[in-house]
């Protein structure tokens, strides 16, 4: 499911309806009728990971450790080609005796190197999956979304879902149970 | 807090004890056949061949005895830890440990073979050798037996402690048994450590006495803990299969088991490595002569095997989170482990032996199946006369409603 | 207070210890930790940063002068051509693995009581790795051409020596704070944006905003971001592992007796917890009092923390004793001469020090009475960060100082310059702490929550699962993970 690009953002009068819940518990729930309602253009926005929700929104598993796994085989196999590159064909020294492609020597570069590609492709990849940096985004734009951080739980619906309507949409929302529901200007 | 550790969860021993006329039953039975069958191909081949029984003997021993022993650390591990989500495995490792006295009559064998196995217990051999003479005080025969004693006492007491304590808490649902158990675990795994640090100093390092490395007792230990992982995770799973545990045992204790399989994979491959890579740099020769004989001849592809096979090989296969969390799959992982572990086990006992090359025999197969099926037949005989699973252990609801994160 | 919580400690059935105490609900975290930024300056804050700042200054000093004076201002000689310095280096790097491990491993084996801690660990482990890398950057002389130990291609065609063990520190080290930096970054995301959302100027919304990367709490970002978490500790786990054992392997390539033994990797990782941990309760027993936090960083924690020391403190015994005997087993004259000389030579006062200290006084942490009691737990973990000064210390000095040939013995005694470089570098080390804890919530907030009871969701439904009826149908066998949860 595509998340909007910085420039894609919905194009009606509308962003889409932000609704507000109480506790974890209620977000679950709330979540789950969303997507069986077939919602497909929605979030939901909390302070810290709720256990559970990545079901309850039918999201799939992060394809982030691939990123990772392949960035750090490369960065291991750059860092022993370097040093076979450098101790066997550029400038090869004989050191206390041991030969020139001396593989056991080499092994703890290979390793730093390993992890540290694998580190920014942890953090690169996560950042680029979740487009961030995104300073603005109109979500930021409702008063009650400040909490989000703190300790209020939200759905939000865009408005580019085709199952989109602003008044059908608020009420099914409320109905679940949602302390305020509001409508959000583009 | 939560009314779980109101009540305490009981299963009903029906469903965690192996039903009678079920095909695991007969375990003890299989067990014993084999060691009968290895005691006859001893006694025919041996007398032909004294110094090859004697070190195939002392090869499976330590093989089987590793694995006991990697039981013990592990269970004692789970209670100084207070880990909430092994307790439903834990009458398994129980079990495999709880074998250690069997494991200590099948050492005296080896005590009738020392000459032939150990250079420095032959008379008149450190007249000769200045080292032999520098380490007398500690190698010779009778401080040797001393100290083989003063650890299977240890490891007797400890096991059959945690064993009988363990048992007893199925029928009383005793609280102060697990505190009691918790509180010596810290103890007891520095007497575990010491006792098998110097055991493997005294049966494997002393087999090439001129040798010696600081971090043996842990390699050994590795060894023994990842050898037991592996055992587990083929144990459970067949288990598993067998119909036993299996509304017991989830697939978020496969993947937890699979986790440890994984991360000692690791853990052993540094150690291994760091052992390895230190002498070679150095090359003193004093040290690197061991790894010298094992890197010579048809020894050189055991250890390529070693590296590929029980650090290259697992660690791919087991970083995936499928591959954790079925239980074939995870089981082919631990076979492969363990052969990898007797691997192991064959490279660093064998080439004191025969240095020239891998010289297969089959008195290695008799010792396997004399010395595997006492300890198969012993842990299967315990098995069938308990429950599976720690009953009326306090935290059992929580271990069995664990869930991966 | 203390009474009641000691009580809880130690329950064999409690699966799900307290770990927050006053029950304060997820607004009254935000606020407790929040408030440490945001209220204006306590003067106990400028207590510690004052001094920090002149000790700074000092090391600041000291640094200039070894540049323009040379190595020779330090009491290195020959034979002893290591002292002080390496052994602040490797102190120093040892000290900031407690914070990767407590981040990372702990992480791992889902020890939730983590989550108090971590934030200020992490920032612990970044200013550690910090003064840590300073010590290999000054010693080398002529620091003007330092960058040679990088691969970079120059107009004579060398290279580094890349099976030197000295560049796989320059590797281990360098990699080991990137990747230190990234995970106690990625961890401050969601609570930058805490503090954008809070910030009353738009001077801190700004800066605050900018660092948070437009975070809004969106669960397919959160998807991401706890794969990406879990990556980070899965990595970081080996990586601690690796660095400290790169570190040991300066001394253990070489030949020199005491130096070249095979256990020295994991007997330098198990030291560098031991020191790192008692680092970590120095602080968090001055951090929590000072601002309030004794429901967060609770005895509970402090009780795990000994143990974790007691439990590194053992390796730490471990290797000793095997290297002791093993000095002896293996039969080489100068390995067990060097033993003997610890124990006994002109530096037996160091060695009887380093033993007192890093062997003895852990054993307290035997009794839960000690484990719990802060003054206690205070000057433990200053006498076990002196007793891991003293065992690097032993460990270079004494193998240096006699090595094989006699007539080439010498002895080291420190200058004034050395001194003031360590003393210097705790000032960088505090001044930096200081500065954290001042401008960054020194409790991860959005981690706290998720160990509340309030925040499973599932809170109510336990009570279902019950005995005799904890049933099949709850406990399913195969079962397939829940589609998109994350690992």
């Amino acid at each position: 499911m595509r998340i909007p690009l910085l420039n894609e953002l919905p194009q009606g009068p509308y962003y889409g309806v932000l609704a507000e819940f109480a506790t974890p518990a209620d977000l679950l729930h709330a979540c789950a009728r969303v997507r069986d309602e077939g919602f497909t253009r929605w979030d939901a926005h909390t302070p810290f990971p709720v256990h559970g929700i990545d079901g309850a929104m039918g999201l799939r598993r992060s394809p982030l450790p691939w990123i990772v796994l392949v960035a750090g085989l490369t960065g291991a196999a750059g860092g022993f080609g370097l040093q076979w590159w450098v101790h066997a064909s550029a400038y090869p020294l004989v050191i206390s005796g041991k030969p020139y492609l001396s593989w056991p020597a080499f092994i703890p570069i290979t390793f730093e190197l390993g992890v540290l590609f694998a580190a920014f492709g942890a953090v690169i990849g996560m950042l680029a999956l979740n487009r961030l940096p995104m300073h603005n985004h109109p979500l930021f734009h409702s008063r009650v979304f400040e909490r989000v951080t703190d300790d209020a739980f939200f759905i939000s619906i865009e408005s580019w879902d085709p199952r989109f309507d602003p008044s059908a949409t608020e009420k099914l929302l409320e109905s679940l149970g949602a302390r305020s529901v509001e409508l959000l200007e583009s | 807090m939560t009314s779980e550790h109101d009540h305490v969860v009981s299963l009903r021993s029906e469903e965690a004890t192996i039903p009678p006329g079920h095909s695991w039953n007969r375990i003890p039975v299989i067990g014993s056949a084999c060691a009968l069958l290895g005691v006859v191909g001893c006694a025919i081949l041996g007398p032909a061949n004294p110094k090859q029984f004697f070190f195939s003997w002392l090869m499976s021993y330590l093989f089987f005895l590793s694995l006991a022993l990697g039981g013990l650390f592990f269970t004692l591990f789970m209670y100084a830890c207070q880990g909430g989500w092994g307790i439903v495995v834990r009458r398994v490792c129980e079990t495999v440990f709880a074998t250690i006295p069997v494991m200590a009559t099948l050492f005296v064998p080896v005590l009738f073979g020392l000459h032939y196995l150990y250079p420095w217990s032959v008379p008149g051999a450190a007249e000769q050798d200045a080292l032999l003479r520098w380490k007398a005080p500690f190698l010779n025969v009778p401080f040797f037996l001393i100290r083989a004693a003063i650890y299977y006492i240890c490891w007797s007491f400890i096991a059959l402690f945690y064993y009988r304590l363990s048992r007893g808490q199925d029928s009383t649902g005793d609280f102060a048994v697990s505190a009691r158990l918790r509180k010596f675990a810290g103890p007891c795994i520095i007497v575990l450590a010491l006792t098998s640090t110097f055991a493997a100093i005294d049966w494997i390092v002393s087999l090439t006495p001129h040798w010696y490395s600081t971090m043996f007792g842990v390699y050994f230990f590795a060894g023994s803990f990842i050898g037991f992982i592996a055992l587990l995770s083929v144990v459970v799973p067949a288990m598993r299969g067998a119909g036993l545990l299996d509304t017991v045992i989830s697939a978020e204790h496969l993947h937890d088991l699979g986790k440890f399989l994984f991360a000692f994979t690791a853990f052993w491959a540094y150690i291994g490595f760091s052992q390895f890579f230190l002498i070679w740099y150095a090359n003193l020769p004093e040290e690197s002569f061991w790894f010298k004989a094992r890197l010579e001849g048809s020894w050189e592809i055991v250890s390529l095997l070693l590296m590929a096979g029980h650090f290259g090989i697992p660690f791919f296969y087991l970083m995936g989170r499928a591959v954790k969390r079925r239980g074939w799959t995870l089981a082919i992982g631990g076979t492969w482990l363990l052969v990898m572990h007797f691997v192991d086990i064959y490279w660093q006992v064998m080439p004191t032996l025969h240095p020239e090359g891998v010289r297969p025999s089959v008195l290695d197969i008799a010792t396997f199946l004399a010395v595997g099926g006492c300890f198969v037949a012993a842990a299967g005989w315990l098995m069938r006369r308990q429950a599976l699973v720690p009953l009326r252990d306090p935290r059992l609801a929580e271990s069995l409603m664990f869930e991966n994160a | 207070m203390a009474q009641t919580e000691a009580e809880l400690l130690d329950n064999p059935v409690e699966g799900n210890p307290t770990l927050i105490l006053r029950s304060p609900d997820f607004h009254a975290i935000t606020e407790v930790v929040a408030e440490t930024v945001e209220r204006p300056t306590p003067i106990g804050w400028w207590i510690f940063f004052i001094p920090s700042v002149i000790l700074l200054g000092l090391l600041g000093v000291a640094v200039s002068w070894l540049f323009w004076e040379g190595i020779g201002i330090w009491g290195l000689n020959i034979p002893v051509g290591w002292a002080w310095d390496i052994t602040n280096f490797v102190f120093w790097v040892g000290i900031g693995h407690a914070g990767t491990l407590i981040s990372a491993i702990l992480f791992l084996f889902r020890q939730k009581w983590r989550t108090s801690i971590n934030r200020s660990a992490e920032a612990m482990t970044i200013f550690a790795v910090m003064c840590a890398m300073l010590f290999p950057g000054i010693h080398v002389g002529r620091v003007w051409v330092i960058y040679w130990v990088f691969p970079v291609p120059n107009q004579m065609g060398v290279w580094p020596n890349f099976r030197s063990p000295l560049l796989w520190d320059v590797f281990a080290v360098s990699v080991y704070g990137t990747v230190s930096v990234l995970f106690w970054y990625v961890g401050l995301i969601p609570d930058l944006a805490t503090m954008r959302d809070r910030a009353k100027t738009r001077v801190r919304q700004a800066v605050y905003g900018f660092f948070a990367l437009g975070w809004r709490g969106s669960v397919r970002n959160w998807n991401h971001y706890e794969s990406a978490y879990l990556v980070l500790a899965a990595l970081a786990t080996p990586l601690v592992l690796s660095v400290h054992s790169v570190v040991s392997m300066d001394f253990a390539v070489s030949l020199l007796p005491g130096w070249h033994t095979t256990i020295f990797p994991p007997y330098f990782v198990a030291g560098a917890i031991f020191s790192g941990f008692a680092m970590v309760v120095t602080l968090m027993v001055i951090c929590r009092t000072a601002f309030r936090l004794e429901h967060i960083i609770t005895l509970r924690h402090f009780d795990y923390m000994a143990k974790i020391m007691l439990v590194t403190g053992s390796m730490v015994g471990y290797a000793y004793a095997t290297e002791f005997f093993t000095s002896w087993y293996s039969g080489n004259p100068y390995e067990f001469f060097t033993f003997m000389n610890r124990a006994l030579g002109p530096y037996a006062w160091a060695y009887w020090i380093m033993i007192t200290c890093n062997v003895i006084s852990p054993q307290v942490f035997w009794f839960k009475k000690a484990r719990t009691n802060i003054p206690y737990l205070f000057v433990a973990s200053i006498i076990v960060n002196i007793g891991m000064w003293f065992e690097r210390f032993v460990i270079i000095v004494t193998s240096l100082h006699r090595d094989f040939l006699p007539s080439a013995w010498g002895y080291f005694s420190p200058t004034i310059w050395d001194i003031s470089c360590l003393l210097g570098s705790f000032g960088l080390f505090f001044t930096m702490f200081c500065l954290f804890v001042r401008f960054l919530p020194m409790v991860a907030t959005s981690e706290v929550k998720t160990v509340l009871p309030q925040a499973n969701p599932h809170a109510g439904e336990g009570a279902e699962r019950q005995v005799g009826d904890y049933r099949r149908a709850t406990v399913p066998t195969h079962r397939k993970p829940a589609p998109g949860s994350a690992y």
